[in-house]
């Protein structure tokens, strides 16, 4: 027994020990978690010998964790998916703004904080998935996000619950154009459209549309190329080369689009590490690199997406108001949902 | 009155622990005095009354599963002797070391209509491409399922070990006096173990309110859900520590009235009369279906899942098992083992001030430590890093961070969560030694910390095991708390299968979930070691 808690403290403190950070590095909060994300660091630490220590958790959980640390919290850089996010941590002013004008002639205005306290990494859209066998292009075309609640759909539209931060994010969005009233009159329509009670992730929505279950599905333009990889089983690719994305409101404003994004955080203690890694991530060479790995669109001009992403359309036409609003109208949207009966 | 100086060095260590302990669950509750935000009146008139309403439903229907499940196998197995039975004795313990969001992702991979059971069956019968043969199970009645099948072995664990502790004389002076096998069960046996069954179910409930994993991957709406949403979706996380306070104050209102209704009784018997139960023997289709019964939930809740994540891993290929993974895996070990020890001598020391000094600060603190098991992880978590922050800037006055996202820290959090499981075990472990024991030992001038190292540890040998096992099994589980207390590059296994689950990405969450298994296994097979070499009506002071 006496030897047991020898190795077990003796591990303990060697653990303490391997967990020492080296004096040049930089700490990241993240809530995006890829394979191919090691390497990304590897590569920026033999770039620039800089070491990158990782933190990955939900969003929220490590805005709290950075709020309790207030002003001695060791992180530079919060990284996470949806503007919403981005925004409340921007809200509650634990961002500086990013002096960078590198950074801020990559990444347009519609994609950063209203004073630049984020920016965007990556961009997705929140499309509208078909099976062409069940309903042709031409029925598609000039459909409309606002279409959806329209009695035609009865029965007919997948998509899932409202406690997604996705659906959240295209709610706020809808009243940022159209106010609670009318955006809230919407999601009734919809929710008496539903094919179905809302369940599982956007991947399911797209499979209820290969199968049949659905004739609409709205997800997420990246997932259909994870499905496509065949990375998550042959079902996920049949399914998936089964669909086609429809992108929504092309003759007016625009699909909507959301972010991958990070901000550096007013008290970081290696500022200018930080700053050298959201340009890192905005090179190229990873900009390239992550797109063909994560199947979003790249933020830097000139880098394409992934081909099997990019045989559904690249010249889209984007949402181009400020990302910024979805946080500011988030809780109404989820209000407006609890209302309109949006499990 | 006795005297208790020689513990007083130790009752302060206690009393300063156990305060320190309590704080994040005060903080928490400290929530309900802050202010009410104008979100209250949207939650009371949408949302609360299906949160409430699904939750208690869960609550009851999962009782009534894990009563029948526990108690029905455990007095199977300690009664009869049919084939297998030395098997699923230690077998139907299994199930504990899956945890129930596992569960759930396995059963919608299995079971929704292009799950791989429905494929099968399909491709079996040559059926049509849009049947489904087995229901939905992405609701309620699916979650009660997951809940029960993860979950009963607290019931069964307790059951097991109240029907071994039971004397053959009892029951054959009710046989004599008129009563058939089955008014045995029912009006002798069970109403006898009634406080320890009592208890299991309490750790089952608490477990089942708190998760939040599985409900949310079948889309019901409880009271958790419903935290989340409040906070994830409305940015509103006072509202949701209100809702958690809530939740709690109903918890702790059950584990009250548990505990009145333990008071009442005391259950031992004289080991003069105690004779071991005799053992039945079944033969024929009696014996199959002793086997089937006490086989079933060992298939559903442990071989089904085990069976699904090999598929997917297999399917994957075999790449995960690198370096990192062998990391991983020691995190979670090292992290689990101390964690379990000293959570386990931590509620030893607790149990030993409340029955010396009859110390109703102890017994009331303790009984608050045991409702952190009843709040949502993240949620305690967020009291927790409240805590080790308001810590770190007065107590530590350093500019640097001390507590928050060390292993300190992560270990603390750990024994907050867990406190509940080793409670349980510790304390029935001390209602079973006669204080009579104490007086001889009063008697041979053992008295203070001198009692419990040589009089009440050596007898708390088992219990002491099973509570470190206990926590172990559930710190290698454990994801909220490690997600934000744990240090830079530091990942524990369930944290891997989370970043992937998290985005359903089951293939590769299969190794990671599969390694959580597998290590939750060692503590349940020497928990189930423990279990056979118990010779029937073995006690731990004998």
């Amino acid at each position: 027994m006496k030897n047991l808690y020898k190795i077990i403290f003796g591990t303990i403190i060697s653990i303490f020990i391997l967990n020492g950070t080296l004096a040049d590095e930089v700490n990241i909060y993240t809530s995006r978690h890829y394979d191919s994300d090691d390497a990304l660091y590897s590569e920026f630490t033999a770039e620039t010998g800089i070491q990158v220590n990782i933190i990955s958790g939900g969003g929220n959980a490590l805005m709290e964790r950075l709020k309790a640390e207030g002003k001695n919290s060791p992180a530079d850089i919060f990284f996470t998916v949806d503007a919403g996010n981005l925004w409340r941590v921007q809200k509650e002013g634990y961002f500086k703004s990013i002096e960078s004008e590198n950074i801020k002639s990559i990444v347009p205005e519609n994609l950063r904080g209203p004073n630049d306290e984020w920016v965007a990494i990556a961009k997705r859209a929140r499309v509208i998935y078909y099976n062409p066998s069940v309903i042709s292009p031409e029925e598609m075309k000039n459909l409309n996000y606002e279409d959806l609640s329209n009695s035609d759909w009865k029965g007919k539209i997948a998509i899932r619950g409202s406690s997604n931060m996705y659906n959240q994010s295209l709610v706020a969005s809808l009243i940022s154009k159209h106010g609670v009233n009318q955006t809230e009159d919407w999601a009734r329509g919809l929710v008496s459209n539903f094919a179905r009670k809302p369940q599982g992730n956007d991947r399911a929505q797209i499979m209820a549309v290969a199968n049949g279950e659905a004739t609409l599905a709205i997800a997420n333009s990246y997932y259909v190329g994870i499905m496509l990889s065949g990375r998550s089983g042959e079902e996920q690719l049949a399914a998936a080369k089964k669909v086609k994305i429809h992108f929504p409101n092309q003759d007016n404003r625009g699909a909507h689009i959301n972010i991958s994004g990070a901000g550096i955080l007013k008290n970081s203690p290696n500022h200018d590490n930080a700053i050298k890694f959201l340009e890192f991530l905005l090179s190229k060479k990873v900009q390239k690199y992550m797109v063909n790995l994560s199947y979003e669109y790249p933020i830097l001009p000139g880098v394409e997406p992934h081909p099997s992403i990019a045989s559904f359309g690249t010249e889209f036409i984007e949402d181009r108001t400020s990302v910024a609003n979805y946080g500011k109208y988030n809780t109404d949207a989820v209000m407006l949902m609890d209302r309109a009966g949006w499990q | 009155m006795l005297k208790f100086q020689a513990i007083n060095f130790w009752g302060s260590i206690t009393y300063l622990i156990l305060a320190l302990f309590v704080l994040p669950v005060i903080i928490i509750i400290s929530s309900l005095f802050g202010e009410w935000s104008e979100n209250w009146s949207h939650i009371y008139n949408f949302v609360l009354f299906d949160y409430v309403s699904n939750s208690i439903l869960l609550v009851m229907g999962v009782t009534v599963v894990v009563f029948i499940i526990g108690v029905g196998t455990a007095w199977i197995i300690t009664n009869y002797k049919f084939f297998g039975k030395n098997v699923l004795e230690w077998a139907l313990i299994l199930p504990l070391s899956v945890p129930p969001y596992i569960l759930a992702y396995t059963f919608t991979g299995l079971f929704d209509t292009y799950g791989t059971a429905n494929n099968l069956l399909r491709d079996l019968f040559n059926l049509q491409s849009d049947y489904a043969f087995f229901p939905n199970i992405r609701n309620i009645y699916g979650a009660i399922i997951v809940f029960s099948f993860t979950l009963y072995p607290y019931v069964y664990l307790v059951s097991r070990s109240a029907f071994l502790n039971q004397s053959q004389a009892m029951i054959e002076a009710a046989r004599l006096l008129g009563l058939n096998k089955i008014q045995v069960f029912f009006k002798l046996a069970v109403p006898i173990i009634r406080p320890a069954i009592i208890g299991g179910i309490m750790l089952v409930s608490m477990e089942t309110l708190s998760d939040f994993g599985a409900v949310d991957h079948f889309a019901i709406q409880t009271f958790t859900t419903g935290i989340f949403r409040t906070w994830y979706g409305m940015y509103d996380i006072n509202t949701a520590m209100q809702l958690a306070s809530m939740l709690l104050l109903f918890v702790g209102l059950f584990l009250i009235l548990e505990r009145y209704s333990r008071n009442n009784a005391i259950y031992t018997s004289k080991s003069s009369t105690f004779r071991p139960i005799k053992l039945t023997k079944l033969q024929g289709h009696q014996g199959g279906l002793a086997f089937l019964i006490c086989f079933l939930p060992v298939f559903i809740g442990f071989i089904l899942p085990i069976l699904e994540l090999s598929f997917w891993a297999f399917e994957r290929n075999l790449n995960f098992f690198d370096y990192k993974f062998l990391i991983t895996t020691q995190n979670t070990i090292i992290l689990a083992i101390t964690a379990g020890i000293l959570c386990s001598i931590f509620a030893l020391l607790v149990n030993y001030s409340i029955r010396f000094n009859k110390d109703n600060f102890s017994r009331h603190a303790g009984s608050l430590l045991s409702l952190g098991y009843a709040v949502p992880g993240l949620i305690l978590a967020v009291g927790i890093v409240q805590l080790f922050t308001w810590l770190d800037a007065t107590v530590f006055v350093t500019s640097e961070i001390v507590l928050t996202g060390s292993l300190i820290g992560l270990i603390f959090a750990y024994i907050i969560k867990s406190y509940a499981l080793a409670n349980s075990s510790i304390e029935s472990g001390y209602e079973r030694i006669s204080s009579s024991i104490d007086d001889s030992a009063r008697v041979l001038k053992s008295t203070g910390f001198d009692m419990l190292k040589r009089i009440h540890f050596p007898l708390l040998k088992t219990s002491f095991l099973t509570s470190t096992l206990l926590v172990i099994s559930e710190v290698t589980k454990e994801l909220p708390a490690t997600l934000i207390l744990r240090p830079f590059n530091f990942d524990t296994l369930a944290v891997s299968t989370y970043i992937y689950a998290a985005e359903e990405r089951m293939m590769q969450a299969s190794a990671p979930a599969i390694a959580i298994v597998m290590v939750g296994l060692i503590p349940i097979i020497i928990l189930t070691k423990m279990i056979r070499t118990s010779r029937p009506g073995k006690r731990d002071y004998e």
